[in-house]
């Protein structure tokens, strides 16, 4: 694993008897989309706005590129780029003015950089519009535009897909994959939607009630678990009798047309030749991974509501 | 920048020199209609009824006593020196607008108000405050900004009123000296700048007092609108109110007692007797010290969880 740019130790926080966020403490490497997972009130945003400093710690550290936010906070801020939730710009100045404000409060954030990230997420058309009349996922992209402009090893979103359309959400995707590539940022991402997360993240840490459950690769991760292997044939009974037989009952099952089989993909070529052996039709047959949301609701045992 | 491209502060500027342009032109309505042509033999009929009130109340109020005795002698010197004291000069102007400080103060209150507050409310505090400034920065900047704007407008008060008397009475009498009768009892010739510059610093000082008090609601309500309202409610009852209770001797203690350091002008008088200026000022400097903390306080150790 590379050098971890986030270092959470022991990150708590206590609300009258609670712990909304419980002593979390994992690394974030570099150069990945990093997701943090988890069901609405898990405590996410909590721990995102405690990284940034909106909210006081009540006990832990976070540790950027070596330096603790609690002791350093400006130095450690030089390092991060920041939305939480929705990003709210100025609306009565233009865009380019907005972002203009923001690099101000850098040093070394010239015109040129301005231009070049302007153009990078692609606002150079409406830029000198008033913000005002820019659409949400306009206003998403000045967001993102304003977080990078001091060139941060980090770069935070807390919730970035509200409230965008699926073109929006499309783009916000393509964007942040070219900035990991192009700019060499490491990107964490809090959501609770599965299916996105599951294809913008590279890992992801999953935390429930403010405590950390797992944290897990998402491309290329060997869930032994959950392997499977599914069947298409043209006699269903006759296909399960068959397979039940070898690989044993319980590892069997129907589901619709198709038959499940728990069993990895190195099985397949030993089952096709088994089921054509017998004279059966195969209309497919292939391995499925469990989908993300699955493993999700089965580590967090299905429960939503904290 | 925030400050300076909102329509509503130019409005503002705007309001304010419509008021100096509509005192100014009913001042030289007023002395239009009376007429001064025979300066010498009013003063002459003035001074010879003063000395009749001073030969006739021997018990009167020493206060007034004096008063008529300054007079006796400032007319006096206005005769002998040639110089008719009902001239308006550029500076006839600007001396009355001392008096519309007033509407700078409520001016800057509105802009104080919202400085803080406002950024709650559009929800951009969440990117203010996620950068490399520490919030005591970023409230210091805000402080001095409020601050500059204040001597924005007191600056164009002072000019628009010179331009103003320039343009109604030409540039004569721009040497005329301000006279005043000094401790030694003498007629003393002062500068007019001088004498307009003092009426403005009485003014700024309750100005920097609301300001700082106006800051310091916006930083505890979060929330534009309660903050004018408060601000401006203790502006226009706070006088009322301490002189209500100008009976008893507390009163001394409160912000309003003090705020107003033209009581201790030659014939006026303080609000309770056992009152002086250093007084006052310690009290003033007291209340600063302790808004200004409240305010840091405030706005530094809370939560920023919306």
């Amino acid at each position: 694993m590379a050098e971890a740019v986030l270092q959470l130790r022991n990150v708590t926080k206590t609300i009258g008897k609670r712990n909304i966020v419980d002593n979390l403490s994992f690394d974030i490497p570099a150069g990945e989309v990093f997701g943090f997972l988890g069901p609405n009130g898990a405590g996410k945003t909590t721990t995102i706005r405690m990284i940034v400093g909106l909210i006081s710690m009540t006990k832990g550290e976070a540790i950027v590129k070596g330096v603790s936010v609690r002791q350093n906070f400006e130095l450690a801020m030089t390092h991060i780029g920041a939305i939480v939730e929705n990003p709210e710009m100025y609306k009565f100045l233009t865009g380019y003015q907005n972002l203009v404000h923001f690099a101000r409060r850098h040093s070394g954030v010239t015109k040129a950089r301005i231009d070049e990230v302007v153009k990078l997420l692609g606002l150079q058309n409406r830029i000198h519009e008033k913000v005002k009349r820019y659409s949400l996922g306009m206003r998403q992209r000045l967001g993102v535009a304003q977080a990078i402009l001091h060139r941060p090893s980090l770069l935070i979103l807390d919730e970035p897909t509200n409230g965008l359309d699926p073109a929006g959400i499309r783009e916000l995707r393509d964007y942040l994959r070219k900035l990991t590539r192009e700019e060499g940022l490491t990107v964490i991402v809090s959501s609770h939607l599965l299916s996105e997360m599951e294809l913008m993240c590279d890992r992801v840490a999953i935390i429930q009630a403010g405590k950390l459950v797992d944290v897990r690769p998402l491309q290329g991760y060997k869930d032994e678990q959950g392997a499977k292997i599914v069947v298409e044939v043209g006699n269903l009974p006759a296909a399960r009798e068959l397979l039940a037989a070898v690989v044993g009952e319980s590892k069997v099952s129907e589901r619709g047309e198709t038959l499940e089989v728990a069993a990895d993909k190195s099985a397949i070529p030993e089952l096709t030749r088994m089921l054509v052996g017998a004279g059966l039709e195969v209309y497919g047959i292939h391995a499925v991974q469990r989908s993300l949301e699955e493993q999700f609701l089965e580590i967090t045992g299905g429960e939503m509501v904290v | 920048m925030k400050i300076y491209r909102r329509p509503r502060t130019w409005a503002m500027v705007g309001i304010l020199i419509l008021a100096l342009a509509l005192m100014s032109g009913v001042m030289k309505w007023d002395t239009s209609k009376r007429d001064h042509s025979d300066w010498k033999q009013d003063l002459t009929q003035q001074t010879v009824s003063m000395q009749n009130q001073l030969g006739k109340s021997s018990d009167a109020d020493p206060d007034q006593r004096k008063w008529w005795t300054e007079q006796i002698k400032l007319n006096q010197y206005y005769l002998d020196h040639d110089l008719n004291p009902n001239v308006m000069t550029p500076w006839s102007y600007v001396n009355t607008s001392a008096s519309l400080i007033i509407l700078v103060t409520i001016l800057t209150v509105i802009i104080a108000a919202d400085m803080i507050a406002a950024e709650f409310s559009w929800g951009t505090i969440k990117l203010l405050l996620v950068g490399p400034a520490s919030r005591t920065k970023v409230m210091l900047a805000k402080y001095i900004a409020t601050m500059i704007f204040a001597l924005l407008l007191l600056l164009v008060s002072f000019v628009v009123t010179f331009g103003i008397g320039a343009v109604l009475e030409g540039f004569n009498g721009l040497s005329l000296p301000h006279l005043a009768v000094g401790a030694d009892g003498v007629v003393h010739e002062g500068s007019m700048i001088v004498n307009s510059l003092q009426k403005y610093g009485y003014g700024v000082v309750s100005l920097l007092m609301y300001v700082t008090m106006a800051f310091m609601i916006s930083a505890a309500f979060r929330s534009s609108s309660m903050a004018i309202a408060f601000s401006l409610l203790f502006m226009l009852v706070g006088n009322t109110l301490s002189g209500i209770l100008s009976g008893y001797q507390w009163v001394k203690y409160l912000l309003f007692s003090n705020i107003d350091l033209t009581q201790y002008l030659e014939g006026a008088h303080p609000l309770r007797p056992e009152m002086t200026l250093g007084f006052s000022i310690g009290m003033l400097a007291a209340y600063y010290i302790v808004f200004q903390l409240i305010a840091w306080l405030l706005f530094t150790r809370r939560d920023v969880a919306a």
